[in-house]
């Protein structure tokens, strides 16, 4: 049996290749058999050709009497063809209506997501505004002396007939070891620099109350009390009361209120501080930096007196002292007490 | 076994009908008359390649002009071999390749018994177990060796002949049966 089968694929090889063969007649009829079957269409290629058919007539218009010869152009090879909606290939391919519904759906919605992206961002800035706030303490920054800009004061004196020499005072120090003096009673063994309670990097005019070097008039401490010099009493210089300088009270310089991390003051805390808004007009012209206002927090713990000190313009200092003033604080204490205080705000606009 | 190869007038000229109405219903038409166009196209041309492009050719402009066919009792697949005839022809023009056409031979190819018996065999393969007719297209339409369908079928050469033996004698008697 198996020579068998072998000899008659030999005999179908030697038939295929147009060998002559001589057969008995039971294997040359199945030779032409095998012989027939090379001349059968492939079954796959007979669905395929179904399925190609079929398909196209759902898209293809049907016009009786029409024939078509150039239509399918099958001479050439498959691989150059692509199905198109209406050019050259069209029905070569099965074509499934919903995957076109479905690929044209989809086609659409990218393509309006294109576009709605792009008139987005045409209407959108694309720079985030983005504002943040420093609360500066005194040894973050350096004061200026301007004209009722600064509070705070501080007097003393030694019961003197005469009023108390005019001159530079002494430097300012966060902590006060010696007090000043224009007439000194004893001299100290280890002698240390007078100062008055202030900020240290604070630089003061001349041709003020209290210059305890100068000789140019009658040296007095005044007529105040305490040690000091001036009129009034404590350890500081001027017409005020206590360790500062000038007509106001306590320390520092000028009159009114405390500072911060001097003479005993803590620090405000606050306790709501919103951001300050853009304005329009700075972020339409991409402008951005700092606005440096000064600022009393009261006893009560509110803003009060804000100024500036260093402006931005275009709307920001207006935006940053709207916002200030809503601000809340714990107050500063001092001896257990809550007192007003002097602080700087720095708000910072940036564009991201 | 008695095999049907030509339907009823009446039940031709239905699909006939159905077809140009619903192009979509050319189906029938077409899995009745596939293997005689693709036998007589493949018994003109070299390869098979040529043979289905060619026969896809006839098909689609077949499809295309259907709705101008007239019945007059002349058989569709007359009809058919007639653009199958025109197809072939151009198909030569196209490749500077002349035949002659025989008179009588478009007259008869309606009628042709060699396209007749492939037809039938076409349809007979079909009836085949798995592994037979697995091993007919593999070796014959696809016209593969006997190594490589052995390869893909993981079987020995000797085999896939036994099958190959099996498969034709199988198809010799049920053709046999079909024309008694």
């Amino acid at each position: 049996m198996n020579n068998y089968a072998e000899e008659l694929d030999r005999a179908i090889e030697a038939a295929s290749s147009g060998k002559p063969v001589e057969l008995d007649p039971e294997k040359s009829e199945l030779v032409q058999v095998a012989l027939d079957l090379k001349t059968i269409a492939d079954p796959e290629f007979r669905e395929q050709l179904k399925a190609e058919l079929l398909h196209g007539t759902k898209r293809m218009p049907f016009v009786p009497g029409a024939i078509t010869r150039e239509i399918p152009n099958h001479l050439e090879p498959r691989s150059t063809f692509l199905p198109t909606l209406s050019g050259i290939g069209y029905g070569n391919y099965p074509l499934n209506q919903r995957s076109f519904a479905a690929s044209l759906g989809a086609h659409i919605t990218v393509l309006a997501l294109v576009v709605a992206s792009g008139v987005w961002a045409a209407s959108h800035d694309r720079l985030q505004p983005r504002v943040t706030t420093h609360l500066l303490l005194p040894s973050d920054y350096t004061y200026a002396v301007g004209s009722g800009g600064m509070h705070g004061g501080g007097g003393g004196g030694s019961l003197d007939k005469l009023p108390a020499s005019h001159g530079q005072p002494p430097r300012f120090s966060a902590e006060q070891l010696t007090p000043p003096r224009v007439v000194v009673a004893t001299e100290s063994r280890l002698p240390v620099p007078p100062t008055v309670i202030g900020p240290p990097n604070v630089t003061f005019p001349a041709d003020r109350m209290g210059d305890p070097l100068s000789a140019a008039i009658t040296p007095s401490n005044g007529p105040g009390v305490g040690g000091g010099i001036g009129n009034n009493r404590g350890n500081g210089v001027g017409s005020g009361d206590g360790d500062g300088v000038g007509v106001g009270y306590r320390a520092g310089f000028g009159g009114g209120t405390y500072i911060p991390g001097m003479g005993g003051v803590s620090a405000p805390r606050p306790i709501y501080d919103p951001e300050p808004e853009y304005s329009d007009e700075a972020r339409k012209a991409k402008y951005q930096g700092n606005v440096l206002l000064w600022v009393v927090v009261g006893a009560d713990g509110r803003t009060r007196n804000v100024k500036v000190q260093r402006s931005l313009g275009m709307g920001l200092d207006e935006q940053a002292i709207k916002t200030v003033n809503t601000w809340r604080f714990v107050p500063a204490m001092k001896d257990g007490q809550p007192v007003a205080v002097q602080v700087s705000i720095e708000v910072n606009f940036r564009l991201f | 076994m008695h095999l049907k190869i030509a339907e009823p007038e009446t039940d031709e000229r239905l699909l006939i009908e159905a077809a140009q109405r619903d192009p979509s219903r050319f189906a029938g038409l077409y899995e009745q008359n596939f293997d005689r166009v693709y036998a007589f196209i493949a018994r003109r041309v070299p390869t098979r390649e040529e043979a289905q492009d060619l026969t896809a050719e006839v098909f689609h402009q077949a499809l295309a002009s259907i709705g101008k066919f007239e019945w007059r009792g002349t058989p569709f697949v007359a009809w058919l071999l007639g653009i199958t005839w025109n197809t072939l022809s151009a198909h030569w023009e196209r490749n500077g390749k002349r035949q002659e056409v025989p008179a009588d031979e478009l007259e008869l190819a309606g009628n042709d018994g060699k396209i007749e018996r492939r037809a039938m065999l076409a349809k007979l393969v079909d009836s085949l177990p798995p592994d037979q007719r697995l091993v007919v297209v593999r070796r014959f339409m696809e016209q593969r060796s006997i190594r490589e369908v052995a390869q893909e079928l993981s079987r020995s050469e000797g085999a896939i002949k036994q099958l190959q033996l099996r498969a034709l004698q199988a198809l010799r008697a049920r053709l046999r049966s079909s024309y008694e």
